[in-house]
């Protein structure tokens, strides 16, 4: 595989999985763009990667990922000041609580305009670019959680079920063109989404990009992350409806 | 449980950290600062008293109060505000050492001023005015306080720097818990250029060379701890393995901006990355049953030499840190007597003499600790603090079951803390279990007592705020 060096963009930059993958590809002597919400802190993670790495890496770039339509202006600025872009990183995701008597569109727009239309949006605009150039790397975090729909987060499943299926939509247009796409579906990974909940096992954000920019070197199509979420799913996915209806999974 | 007062007390069995010192209490965990004021008048109006508590981490009886009150600020655990610009954190009391750094650990930041476990709040740190490995370089936790709301008895907010009322201020910081409860603190970080240090293992043969490399080191290094082996006799007395650990400049370890993940902070739960640590302490606690603990001390001092010849190396901030978090609940191999600790504070000129002949009468007793720390501190400006420019030794003693072997072991410490005191050294609350009320005036001058409890008779009046540690010095 050809060494990449040119600009990286990470969506959803400024805390967990993306933050951690932000810092590794900073770390591998890219310039990476860091999208996320909060220009303050944003601008902080970025100043603090610099400072470690010695050298001007990290640009922060605030942006809403539910502001759709930003996207593709976004894009082209960044490439316009940073040069061309040959791999974007879709991490953005919200996961807020939902009783399971709760019924709440606001909620359900935000999970669903965040975790697949962003993608969409910024996956459009990544596959437009890199199709035209026959080259470049797509990598969406999306989540076991899409495997099944389940009791606890039904939009937060069909959100990330969506994203997961426009990425696989993507990889089977692009291949053909040298265009990689890979989708990453995380298991237990300690970061400020997951903060209170009782997750055994999970694994450190950093451990986490880690093997997602190791499934990225490997050109994986599909990475579970850590691996042994493979089996777990393989097991979730094939226990019949009207038993996996009565579990509380 | 709600009481007749409509707070919600309960009974528990509330003990210091070594469990040798508490007894039952009635317990409350307010969430916010009404419920203290609350609990303050109530017990007020009883003529009762009342303990405050963070997360229970001093040796000793600093947080406990038998069959008295407790309040437990544990729960009043958030972070109101970080500013990722400066490092400036405004966090209630309960928030505790970790939950700071893993809020700035990110932007590069760390807490100026760390306890040798991450469990201690920030509370309690300002109430106790506890200190690091790097006391000599960076001074107290209180000089990292920039300011702090002080609920006092009487049901006044009292807002509170270093200039709207000094006398307060550095009264209050290392005032053990006397003249109010801390309901906010305003405290600053310091910027680290890379989530690991550079640290070294450095074998020191005897006292004296632990104290020579404590003067070659301390105007180079970040930080200094030295182990000490307490059983070592004759020529070896004194001889342990020195840590010391530089921070790293920017650009100086680029893979170390991975370790701005928090979660690459916290010390391993595994041994091997298999067995649990919390299944490690019943080895330990077979080995001091058994009295093999020289022979442990005897081992890590030989595995020392190996340390030193990969040193130096690189290692996380709270894996440098936090050694005590390394295996939960380690004080139980000390069950059922528990421990105590005892750290004297020696001034400089003194400090061989006096360590020297600590430790040889510890030897000479019977009664060696288990585990000694020796660092290098230097003065602070708070009223009652324990800082000395000189050394501290922590000693770690296991209690004995038996009433004749406790009180043995009180006796002993109560002699050593007369050659401590006949030196001009200096205890801290945090780690005390045996002073006596005669020593109270020893320990800081009658000047600073007579200004302590002047600001005590000024802010609680009623001594409403007592401790079993403040009924024992006769505060």
């Amino acid at each position: 595989m050809a060494p990449r060096s040119g600009t990286c963009i990470v969506v959803g930059a400024s805390s967990g999985i993306g933050l951690a993958i932000a810092r590794r590809l900073a770390l591998e002597g890219r310039k990476v763009a860091l999208l996320a919400r909060r220009e303050g802190e944003l601008r902080a993670m970025a100043a603090a990667i610099d400072d470690a790495l010695g050298r001007q890496a990290a640009f922060p770039y605030p942006h809403d990922a539910a502001d759709l339509d930003a996207a593709e202006p976004l894009f082209a600025r960044i490439e316009q000041e940073l040069g061309p872009v040959d791999e974007l990183h879709y991490v953005a995701g919200v996961m807020p609580a939902v009783a399971l008597d709760e019924f709440d569109l606001a909620k359900d727009r935000l999970q669903v305009q965040v975790n697949m239309l962003g993608c969409i949006a910024w996956g459009n605009a990544a596959a437009r670019r890199f199709l035209a150039r026959k080259g470049g790397c797509i990598v969406g975090v999306s989540s076991v959680a899409q495997d099944r729909g389940r009791i606890g987060r039904p939009v937060y499943n069909a959100s990330k079920a969506g994203m997961d299926t426009y990425l696989e939509a993507l990889r089977n247009r692009l291949w053909r063109h040298g265009v990689q796409v890979t989708t990453i579906r995380p298991g237990f990974v300690e970061t400020p989404m997951t903060a209170g909940l009782p997750l055994r096992g999970a694994i450190a954000a950093d451990a986490a990009a880690e093997r997602i920019l190791r499934a990225r070197d490997r050109r994986r199509a599909i990475a579970y992350v850590p691996g042994k979420w493979r089996l777990i799913l393989f097991a979730i996915r094939n226990i019949p409806s009207f038993v996996f209806r009565r579990l509380s999974i | 449980m709600t009481t007749s007062d409509g707070l919600a007390w309960r009974d528990e069995d509330v003990r210091g950290f070594g469990m040798a010192i508490g007894g039952p209490a009635r317990v409350l965990r307010p969430t916010d600062a009404e419920q203290i004021a609350a609990a303050f008048a109530a017990v007020r109006a009883q003529g009762g008293s009342i303990a405050l508590r963070g997360a229970g981490c001093s040796y000793g009886d600093a947080a406990t109060s038998k069959g008295g009150h407790v309040v437990d600020l544990s729960a009043m655990n958030r972070i109101l505000d970080f500013d990722p610009a400066t490092g400036t954190a405004t966090v209630e009391p309960g928030v505790t050492v970790r939950d700071l750094w893993r809020r700035s650990i990110a932007y590069g930041f760390w807490p100026r001023v760390v306890s040798g476990t991450m469990a201690v709040t920030m509370g309690g740190a300002a109430a106790m005015n506890i200190h690091g490995k790097n006391n000599y370089a960076l001074g107290s936790f209180g000089e990292c306080v920039e300011s702090f709301e002080l609920l006092t008895p009487r049901g006044d907010l009292v807002h509170c720097t270093r200039e709207s009322d000094p006398e307060l201020f550095h009264a209050a910081i290392s005032g053990f818990g006397m003249l109010g409860c801390f309901t906010r603190l305003t405290v600053r970080t310091k910027r680290v250029h890379s989530g690991r240090l550079r640290v070294w293992g450095i074998v020191a043969r005897d006292l004296a060379h632990n104290l020579q490399l404590l003067e070659d080191l301390r105007g180079k290094a970040d930080y200094l701890v030295s182990w000490l082996d307490l059983h070592g006799t004759g020529v070896a007395l004194g001889r342990g393995l020195m840590h010391r650990a530089d921070q790293l400049q920017p650009g100086e370890d680029p893979p170390g901006v991975c370790w701005f993940d928090p979660a690459m902070q916290d010390v391993p739960t595994t041994l091997l990355g298999v067995v649990p640590k919390g299944w490690l302490w019943p080895g330990m606690w077979t080995a001091v049953h058994l009295r093999q603990v020289a022979l442990v001390n005897w081992l890590k001092f030989q595995a020392g030499h190996r340390e030193e010849r990969q040193s130096p190396y690189l290692q996380s901030h709270g894996a440098f840190h936090f050694l005590l978090d390394y295996v939960p609940r380690w004080q139980w191999m000390t069950r059922p007597g528990g421990l105590i600790q005892f750290q004297p504070f020696v001034p400089f000129q003194h400090g061989e003499r006096v360590l020297r002949t600590l430790i040889e009468r510890c030897q000479a007793a019977g009664q060696v600790p288990y585990l000694g720390v020796l660092k290098r501190h230097r003065p602070d400006p708070f009223l009652m603090t324990h800082a000395v420019d000189g050394y501290s030794l922590a000693m770690d003693f296991a209690v004995g079951a038996g009433r004749r072997r406790r009180e043995a072991l009180w006796r002993l410490c109560q002699e050593l803390a007369d050659v401590v005191l006949d030196a001009g050294g200096r205890f801290y609350y945090a780690k005390d279990a045996v002073l006596l009320q005669s020593s109270f005036a020893r320990v800081h001058g009658d000047e600073a007592v007579a200004r302590f409890r002047a600001q005590k008779a000024k802010w609680d009046p009623d001594r409403l705020l007592q401790t079993d540690l403040s009924r024992r010095l006769g505060v």
